[in-house]
C-alpha cells in the first residue's frame, strides 16, 4: 500500500486514473510515469533531452556573448558623466531582492570599465561572440543566445534561483531538472532520468538544492555521477572482491525469495516494486559505469574534447559522458563548473582578464566538442543544450580590475531541439546594464525547455503546493523554430 | 484598493456580449462553479470574510445575493466585475488572484443564464470559529467500560456503518516484530520472538509493552519521531563559519531522548523547548530543551530566522498554518496578516547564546545552545505585502495570540537570577580562570632561580617579569570578580584578605571595589608593559649581537627590532600614566545580559500546553498515531485549519487526546493504549474474502479493517543491519557524529551529523527527514536503495560477520536448527517456509560451486570491505545468502 508516496498517489486519483486500477493492472513505477507523462504533455515534443551547463559565480556577458563596444568608448569615465546615465534611474533595479547585506560586493559599480577582450562576428548569421570563446564561436550558426535575462538576486543565491526560479530566501523547491524527470517518462531503464556532474554550487548558494527536487520526493533528485569508472554512483559497485558471477548467482537468490513472498501477499505492490527497483539497479551497476568508459570513443574523439589536454580535460570528460548520456536516453544532464566551495571561480571580482580567460579556456573547446559531435550524430535536433549562469558583471570596474555582480541583465544561450540557431534575442542597453528588448525572467528558460520537450510548465503542479506566477515562466515563442 | 461591488461600469458590457467562447454543452455546478468560485472568490466573499456582504461559498447564499439575476448574465454584477477591463473594478482584485479566463466567465454565464441550479443539499459552510479542530475535544459519549479497548469501540462502530469487517489478528510471528520496531526501532532477536511466541500466558503481550516502553532505545526510536517535526538540524555553514542551527545543538536532541524515556509530560516538553529560559533560568538540563528556537538561527536574515520559528512553532504544536498569513490574510483560515506579526512578536526579543559548561571555556569545542530575551524593547512591525523595506515606522505590533482562539498572551515579564543575568557568577567561571592564571605563575616559579636575574645586568629577568606579570593578573581577576559579583551578586560578596593580600583587602563598597579592579587592572597592564619591553630589548640585542653575513637584512633587522623597543617603550609609558589615574573604569570579567525576560514566550507556553487548548492534544495524538500506523488520523498532521474537513475517526483523535490531558500528558500512556488495541493487533492482509470485499469498499484502509504494511524508516534499515549482526554499539547521546562515517561506525544513526549538506548517504537514499522540514517521510522505492544494500561496505561486512556467527549457532543450536533456518529467523524474524527452505539450500550448493570454479568476472570496484570475504567457497555461499536476506523486501519491511 506505501509503495509510492501518498502525494504522487492523490495526484494520480486526482488524474482520475486511481491507485487501485494502475496496481490492479499490474503498472509500476516507469509505467506510472509514462501515464503522468501522458496527461502533463500538451504540446508536442520537439526535444528529448536537455544538457543544461552551469557556470558557477556569475560569467561577464560583455566580455562572453553580449560585447559592448560603448564600454571602450566611455571607458573611465562614470556612468553618470556618460550618456548613458539614465540606467542608474531605471524602474528595474526594483527588481533586486537583498537578502544578506554584503559590505564588499554586490553594488552598482560607477567607473565604466572597458572591455577585457576583443570580439568577432562568426559564421552565416554574425553573431557577435567574444575571443575567449574561439570554439564555441564556430558554432554560432546553432546558438541562440538570449541576451536580456534578468534575476532578483544580487548575490550568489542567485544560483539557486536559476535552478528553481525562486529566491533564495523563499526557500528550497523543485529545480527544473527534477521538474523534467517528474514529468518525462524514462527512455533507458537502465539509466537514471536526471544525472548530475562536476561539483555542485557550494551550500552558501544552495548546495546540492540547486538539482534536488524538494517536494516532488527524493525519487526526482538529480543523481550525481563521478567520472570514475570505479565508483560513478554512491555505491555503484560491491566491494573488489565480489565477482559479477557471485553477485548474479546471489541476485537470483533473491529474486526467487521476493517471489515466494510476493506469491503469498498478493495485493503488496511494494514487493513488486522493490523486486524491479533490484532488477533496475543491477542493470544501473552495470551501464553507468559504461558511460566514462572513455576508450570506446576514438582517438580523434576524445582529442576534440579536449582529454588530452590538461586544463580541458576534467570539463571535456564531462562534455563527453553528457553525450554519451544523452545518446542512451537521460532525459536532463545538468554539469556544473568553476566550484571554489564558495560563490565560485567565475566571480571575478578582480583580476577578470585572466580568471575569465583561464576559465574559458577549461570549458570553451569541450562545449564547441559537444555541439559538433551532438550534430554530427544527428542528437542535436532532439537535444537542447543550454550554457547558463547566475547573472552577469557589472559594466563599471570593481577594484579596478573585476567587474561586481549584476542582476539587471546578462546572457545565456541555447542549442539545439528545436531552437532557432544563428540567432541573437534580447538585447541589454548600450553598456550591458539593464535587458530592454524582449526582458526574461530565469523561468523563461526553464519554460522554453519544458516546452520543447512537450510539457506546459503550468500543468507542474502537485496538489497542495502551489507554485507562484513566476515559478511557471513563459515559453520565449521567438526562438522556437 | 478594493472597490465596491455595486459601482458599474455599463460601458463595458458590450465587449463581454461579443465573447469569441462558444458555449459549451452543459455546465455542472459542482464540477464546474463550485471549484472556481472557491478559487477565485471565496477567500474575501466567504465563511471567512464577506467583503461587500457577500458569499460564493454557497449556491443558496449566490441566489440570495445581489450580485446575480438568475437567467440573466448580462444584468449579473458578478460577471460584470470578473470581466471588467478596469483593475479597480475587476474581480479578484490585484494581487488576490489571477484574473478569470474567457472560459470560466462563460462558464458562469451559463450557469447564471440556466437559473443558477445546484444540489439542493448542498451544505452552507459555518463560521470559522465552529470549525471542529476549534473546538475542545470531549471523550466520545457511549464508550462501555468492558475490556474492549475504547479504540476499537470507537473504530467498530465507523467499521460497520461502512460495512467493512475487520481482519483477525497478526501471527505472534509478526506482532513481535511489528511491535519491536514500532516501540525501539530494532527488530526483536530470534530468542526475543521465541520469548513471545512460546509465551501462553495472558498478560504476555501486555508485558512485552511495558518492558519495550522501558527500554532506553524506546526513547531514540520516538525522538527521532519527534526530531523529523521539531526540525533537528545539527549546525551547517561555510567552513567553520555558522550560517544555520547551532553548535552543540545535540545537547536538546538528547533531552528529547531522556524526556521520552523519563516519560515527560508533552506539555512540559512544550514548555521547556519554548521557554525553558524563563522556566528555569539556571539550569542547564531544561535550557538544553530550548533548542527547538535556537536551532532556528540564520545568520544571513532575522527575518527568516524569526518567520522559520513563527512557522514551525505553530505547525508543530498546533498544526495552524500562521504563515500563509505573512504576506496576506490568510486565505482559508480565520487568521490575519496582522495576527502572524502579533505571533513574531511574541519571539522578537529572543536570540540565541551559548551556556558554557563546566572546564570548557572554549564555547566553539563545547557548551549549550540556549535562548534568551535579548532585546526585550524590540518591536515588530508589519511588513507589507510580506517586504520586509516596507512596514509603517508609527505602529509597532504588539505580541497576542490570535483571536480565533479567544484568548489572552497573559504575558508576566520573568526577574531573572544572577547568573543568568551575568553568567560569570557561575562559580567554575572564577574558578577556572584563577586556576588557569595560577597554574601559570605556579610554572613560572618553578623555574631555575638563575634564570631570575639578567647575567648581564641587576636588571629583572625576563622570567622574573613574567611572573610579576601574572601574579598581577591573579590580583586583578581577584579584584575584577569582586566587583562584578558586588554589581551582579544576588548579594553583595565580601573579599577575602587572605585572597586578596593585606594591602588590596576590598571593601563592601561596590565603588571601591570597582576602583580597586580598576587599580589592579592598571598594575597588570604595567608588568605586562615592562615584560613585553624587556622581550624586545633582549631580542634587538640578540639581533644587534648575530653576525648575520647579509649586512643589509641585518641593517633591516636592527632597524625592526629598534621600532619594536619604541613601540613597547610608548606602551610602557602610557601604562605608567594610566596607572596614576584613580577611576573606577576596570574590565568586566563576562558579559552581562538583560535582567527580565518578558515572559512572551512562556505565555504562549502555557497557553499551547493549556488543557484548553482545542489543538495541541489533538496534534501531539495525532503523530503519535500515525507513526503507529503509518497513517495519520488528520491526514495533514501539521494543518487542522479550515482545509482539514473533521477526520473520519475523529472520535479516536478526541478520546486519545482527552486520556493524554487526563493522564498528565503521558506519552507512554497513550502509546500503550495503541498498542493494546485490535486494530494496531491486526493482520496486515488474508487470503479470505471477506478480505477481497473491504479492499473494495474501503481501499484506504480509512476503516482499519487491517494493519498497514510499512517499509522501515531509513535510521531503522540501517540500524537493523548492525543489530541482526550483533554490531550495534547502544552508547546513548552525545555529540553529533561524523555522517560521513556511517558506514564503519556501529552507532545508532540518529547520533550522526544532520544537516544541510551534511547527510549520511544511506539515509538520504532512503528518504531520510529533510533537516529543513520534514512533517512527513516520502516512502520511496528506486534503485539506488538497492544499491546502498546490496554493495555498501556495511551490508557486507555485517552479512560476512553474522554468517560466521550462525555456523556457529547451528552447531549449538539445541533446536537442531539449520543454518538456513536461523538465517530467515534472526534476519527477516520468522521462519523460512519449505519452498524457501529448498530455494537456499539449491543456491548453497550451486554458490559453492560457483565459487569454487574459476569463472571470475570483477566489477570493478575498488572498495574494501571492513569484514573480508571468507576463503573458504563453502562459508562464502552461506555468506551470500546472509546477504541475500539483508536484501530481501520483507527485511525492510513490518508485516
Amino acid at each position: 500500500m506505501h509503495a509510492f508516496d501518498s502525494t504522487r498517489r492523490s495526484f494520480l486519483r486526482d488524474l482520475g486514473l486511481g491507485f487501485g486500477s494502475i496496481a490492479a493492472a499490474g503498472m509500476l513505477e516507469q509505467d506510472q510515469q509514462t501515464a503522468i507523462a501522458a496527461e502533463v504533455a500538451k504540446v508536442a515534443p520537439k526535444a528529448k533531452n536537455v544538457i543544461w551547463l552551469f557556470m558557477i559565480g556569475g560569467t561577464s556577458h560583455m566580455e562572453s556573448f553580449d560585447p559592448k563596444p560603448e564600454l571602450n568608448q566611455h571607458a573611465g569615465k562614470t556612468i553618470d558623466e556618460s550618456p548613458y546615465a539614465p540606467v542608474l534611474k531605471s524602474p528595474f533595479l526594483a527588481n533586486e531582492r537583498v537578502v544578506a547585506f554584503d559590505p564588499n560586493n554586490g553594488f552598482i559599480r560607477k567607473e565604466i570599465y572597458p572591455l577585457q577582450v576583443g570580439f568577432q562576428k562568426h559564421g552565416q548569421s554574425g553573431l557577435e561572440i567574444s575571443d575567449w570563446w574561439p570554439h564555441v564561436a564556430k558554432r554560432a550558426d546553432d546558438l541562440c543566445l538570449i541576451r536580456s535575462v534578468w534575476t532578483e538576486d544580487s548575490n550568489h543565491g542567485a544560483q539557486l534561483q536559476f535552478h528553481t526560479g525562486r529566491h533564495r530566501v523563499d526557500g528550497f523547491f523543485p529545480t527544473i531538472g527534477s521538474w523534467v524527470n517528474y514529468g518525462l517518462g524514462s527512455l533507458n531503464e537502465n539509466l537514471p532520468k536526471f544525472v548530475v556532474m562536476g561539483t555542485p554550487v557550494a551550500d552558501c548558494c544552495g548546495g546540492v538544492e540547486a538539482h534536488r527536487a524538494n517536494y516532488l520526493g527524493p525519487q526526482y533528485d538529480g543523481i550525481p555521477l563521478k567520472i570514475d569508472p570505479a565508483n560513478p554512483l554512491p555505491f555503484a559497485k560491491p566491494p573488489k572482491e565480489v565477482s559479477l558471477e557471485e553477485q548474479r548467482g546471489e541476485f537470483d537468490l533473491l529474486r526467487k525469495l521476493n517471489t515466494i513472498t510476493a506469491q503469498q501477499y498478493p495485493d503488496d505492490q511494494a514487493i513488486r516494486a522493490r523486486m524491479r527497483s533490484y532488477e533496475l539497479a543491477f542493470r544501473m551497476q552495470m551501464a553507468v559505469p559504461e558511460i566514462v568508459r572513455f576508450q570506446d570513443e576514438t582517438q580523434q574523439t576524445q582529442e576534440m574534447y579536449g582529454l588530452n589536454q590538461k586544463e580541458t580535460k576534467t570539463f571535456g570528460q564531462q562534455m563527453l559522458a553528457a553525450r554519451r548520456l544523452v545518446e542512451r536516453g537521460v532525459r536532463f544532464v545538468q554539469v556544473y563548473h568553476g566550484s571554489n566551495g564558495g560563490a565560485g571561480q567565475w566571480d571575478a571580482h578582480s583580476g577578470l582578464k585572466s580568471s575569465h580567460s583561464r576559465l574559458c579556456k577549461q570549458v570553451d573547446q569541450p562545449i564547441g566538442a559537444l555541439l559538433t559531435d551532438l550534430k554530427q550524430r544527428g542528437l542535436l535536433d532532439e537535444t537542447i543544450v543550454v550554457w547558463a549562469t547566475e547573472f552577469g558583471r557589472t559594466p563599471g570596474a570593481q577594484k579596478g580590475t573585476g567587474r561586481d555582480h549584476h542582476p539587471y541583465g546578462f546572457s545565456v544561450w541555447m542549442a539545439g531541439g528545436g531552437i532557432k540557431g544563428g540567432l541573437a534575442h534580447g538585447a541589454t542597453d548600450e553598456i550591458g546594464f539593464h535587458a530592454v528588448e524582449d526582458r526574461h525572467y530565469v523561468t523563461d528558460i526553464h519554460a522554453t525547455l519544458l516546452h520543447q520537450l512537450g510539457l506546459n510548465s503550468r500543468d507542474l503542479a502537485i496538489p497542495g503546493r502551489k507554485r507562484l506566477e513566476k515559478e511557471f515562466g513563459h515559453p520565449i515563442e521567438p526562438i522556437i523554430a | 484598493m478594493r472597490a465596491y461591488w455595486h459601482a458599474l461600469a455599463p460601458a463595458l458590457i458590450g465587449t463581454l456580449l461579443i465573447s469569441p467562447v462558444p458555449a459549451s454543452a452543459d455546465v455542472d455546478y459542482q464540477r464546474d462553479i463550485k471549484p472556481l468560485l472557491h478559487e477565485k472568490c471565496s477567500a474575501c466573499h466567504g465563511a471567512l470574510k464577506q467583503e461587500a456582504e457577500l458569499r460564493f461559498d454557497a449556491a443558496a447564499l449566490i441566489r440570495d445575493s445581489q450580485a446575480v439575476v438568475s437567467g440573466q448574465a448580462e444584468k449579473s454584477d458578478l460577471i460584470e466585475r470578473v470581466s471588467s477591463a478596469d483593475p479597480d473594478l475587476r474581480m479578484p482584485p490585484e494581487g488576490e488572484g489571477e484574473k478569470l479566463t474567457d472560459e470560466q466567465i462563460q462558464l458562469l454565464k451559463q450557469w447564471i443564464n440556466e437559473g443558477l441550479s445546484a444540489p439542493d443539499d448542498e451544505p452552507i459552510p459555518s463560521r470559522p470559529e465552529d470549525h471542529w479542530a476549534y473546538q475542545l475535544p470531549q471523550s466520545p459519549a457511549g464508550l462501555e467500560a468492558s475490556s474492549v479497548n475504547p479504540i476499537d469501540q470507537l473504530i467498530l462502530r465507523t467499521q460497520q456503518q461502512a460495512g467493512v469487517k475487520p481482519l483477525g489478528p497478526a501471527s505472534k510471528h509478526n506482532l513481535v516484530r511489528r511491535l519491536y520496531f514500532d516501540l525501539i526501532g530494532l527488530p526483536p532477536t530470534p530468542q526475543q520472538v521465541a520469548a513471545f511466541v512460546n509465551n501462553d500466558s495472558a498478560d504476555a503481550y501486555q508485558s512485552l509493552v511495558n518492558e519495550l516502553l522501558n527500554s532506553p532505545r524506546h526513547g531514540e526510536r520516538w525522538a527521532r519521531h519527534w526530531m523529523d517535526v521539531w526540525r533537528y538540524s545539527d549546525w551547517s555553514g561555510y567552513k567553520n563559519q555558522l550560517r544555520g542551527s547551532q553548535r552543540h545543538i545535540w545537547h536538546w536532541r538528547d533531552w528529547i531522548i531522556e524526556s521520552i524515556n523519563e516519560d515527560k509530560a508533552y506539555n512540559r516538553m512544550v514548555v521547556e523547548m519554548i521557554a525553558g529560559d524563563e522556566l528555569a533560568p539556571q539550569d542547564p538540563q531544561v535550557l538544553r530543551a530550548t533548542g527547538f528556537l535556537a536551532r532556528n538561527y540564520h545568520n544571513s536574515n532575522r527575518n527568516i530566522w524569526l518567520d522559520a520559528t513563527v512557522e514551525h512553532t505553530s505547525k508543530a504544536f498546533l498544526a495552524t498554518t500562521i504563515n500563509c498569513a505573512r504576506c496576506h490574510d490568510h486565505k482559508y483560515d480565520p487568521l490575519t496578516q496582522h495576527e502572524y506579526y502579533a505571533m513574531r512578536a511574541i519571539f522578537e526579543p529572543h536570540h540565541v547564546r551559548t551556556f558554557r559548561l563546566p572546564g570548557q571555556p572554549n564555547l566553539n569545542a563545547a557548551g549549550i545552545p540556549r535562548v534568551y530575551d535579548s532585546q526585550p524593547e524590540a518591536k515588530t512591525f508589519l511588513y507589507i505585502a510580506g517586504n520586509e523595506k516596507h512596514y509603517d515606522k508609527e505602529s509597532p505590533v504588539a505580541a497576542a495570540l490570535p483571536a480565533v482562539f479567544q484568548s489572552e498572551l497573559n504575558s508576566v515579564p520573568v526577574s531573572l537570577p544572577a547568573q543568568a543575568i551575568f553568567p560569570a557568577l557561575k562559580p567554575y567561571v572564577e574558578a577556572e580562570a584563577i586556576k588557569q592564571a595560577q597554574d601559570k605563575l605556579t610554572k613560572l616559579e618553578q623555574q631555575p632561580p638563575q634564570a631570575t636575574k639578567d647575567s648581564q645586568s641587576d636588571e629583572p629577568s625576563i622570567v622574573e617579569l613574567k611572573r610579576e606579570e601574572t601574579r598581577q593578573e591573579l590580583l586583578s581577576l581577584h579584584a575584577r570578580w569582586a566587583a562584578d559579583k558586588a554589581l551582579y551578586g544576588d548579594k553583595p560578596l565580601y573579599g577575602d584578605k587572605a585572597l586578596y593580600g593585606v594591602q588590596q583587602a576590598p571593601s563592601t563598597a561596590p565603588n571601591e571595589l570597582a576602583q580597586s579592579a580598576a587599580a589592579a587592572e592598571r598594575r597588570y597592564r604595567v608588568a605586562k608593559a615592562k615584560r613585553e619591553l624587556a622581550e624586545k630589548q633582549q631580542q634587538l640585542a640578540s639581533v644587534t649581537t648575530n653576525d648575520n653575513e647579509d649586512e643589509k637584512k641585518q641593517e633591516t633587522a636592527i632597524k625592526n627590532a629598534e621600532k619594536a623597543v619604541e613601540n613597547a617603550e610608548q606602551q610602557l609609558t602610557k601604562a605608567t600614566n594610566e596607572a596614576k589615574k584613580t577611576d573606577a573604569k576596570y574590565s568586566s570579567v563576562g558579559k552581562a545580559y538583560p535582567k527580565q525576560s518578558t515572559g512572551r514566550r512562556f505565555a504562549l507556553a502555557n497557553w499551547i500546553a493549556s488543557e484548553e487548548n482545542p489543538l495541541t492534544a489533538r496534534v501531539a495524538v495525532n503523530h503519535l498515531w500515525r507513526w503507529h500506523f503509518g497513517q495519520a488520523l488528520v491526514e495533514n498532521t501539521f494543518d487542522f485549519g479550515l482545509r482539514s474537513p473533521p477526520p473520519q475517526q475523529q472520535q479516536v483523535l478526541d478520546f486519545l487526546a482527552t486520556e493524554l490531558t487526563a493522564h498528565n500528558w503521558s506519552m507512554k500512556h497513550v502509546h500503550r493504549l495503541i498498542v493494546t488495541s485490535d486494530a494496531y493487533q491486526r493482520a496486515s492482509s488474508s487470503a479470505e474474502s471477506v478480505a477481497e470485499s473491504n479492499r473494495q469498499l474501503d481501499p484506504e484502509n480509512k476503516f482499519y479493517w487491517r494493519a498497514n504494511v510499512r517499509r522501515l524508516e531509513a535510521e531503522a534499515i540501517r540500524d537493523s543491519v548492525l543489530h541482526i549482526a550483533g554490531s550495534l554499539d547502544t552508547t546513548t547521546g552525545g555529540p553529533d557524529l561524523d555522517h560521513s562515517q556511517g558506514q564503519t561506525k556501529p552507532r545508532r544513526s540518529l547520533y550522526f551529523r544532520h544537516a544541510y549538506e551534511k547527510q549520511m548517504t544511506m539515509l538520504v537514499l532512503f528518504d531520510g527527514a529533510g533537516p529543513n522540514e520534514c512533517y512527513r517521510r516520502s516512502n520511496s522505492i528506486v534503485p539506488q536503495q538497492a544499491l546502498s544494500l546490496a554493495n555498501s561496505n556495511l551490508a557486507w561486512s555485517q552479512a560476512r560477520k553474522l554468517a560466521g556467527q550462525l555456523v556457529q549457532d547451528a552447531k549449538d543450536s539445541e533446536a537442531d536448527d539449520s543454518f538456513i533456518a536461523l538465517a530467515f529467523k534472526t534476519i527477516l524474524g520468522r521462519q523460512a517456509t519449505s519452498a524457501e527452505i529448498t530455494a537456499c539450500q539449491e543456491f548453497l550448493s550451486d554458490q559453492t560451486e560457483l565459487l569454487k570454479g574459476s569463472t571470475r568476472t570483477l566489477l570493478g570496484g575498488t572498495a574494501k570491505a571492513d569484514i573480508p570475504a571468507s576463503s573458504e567457497p563453502e562459508q562464502r555461499a552461506k555468506e551470500n545468502l546472509v546477504h541475500a536476506l539483508i536484501n530481501h523486501n520483507d527485511f525492510i519491511t513490518v508485516r
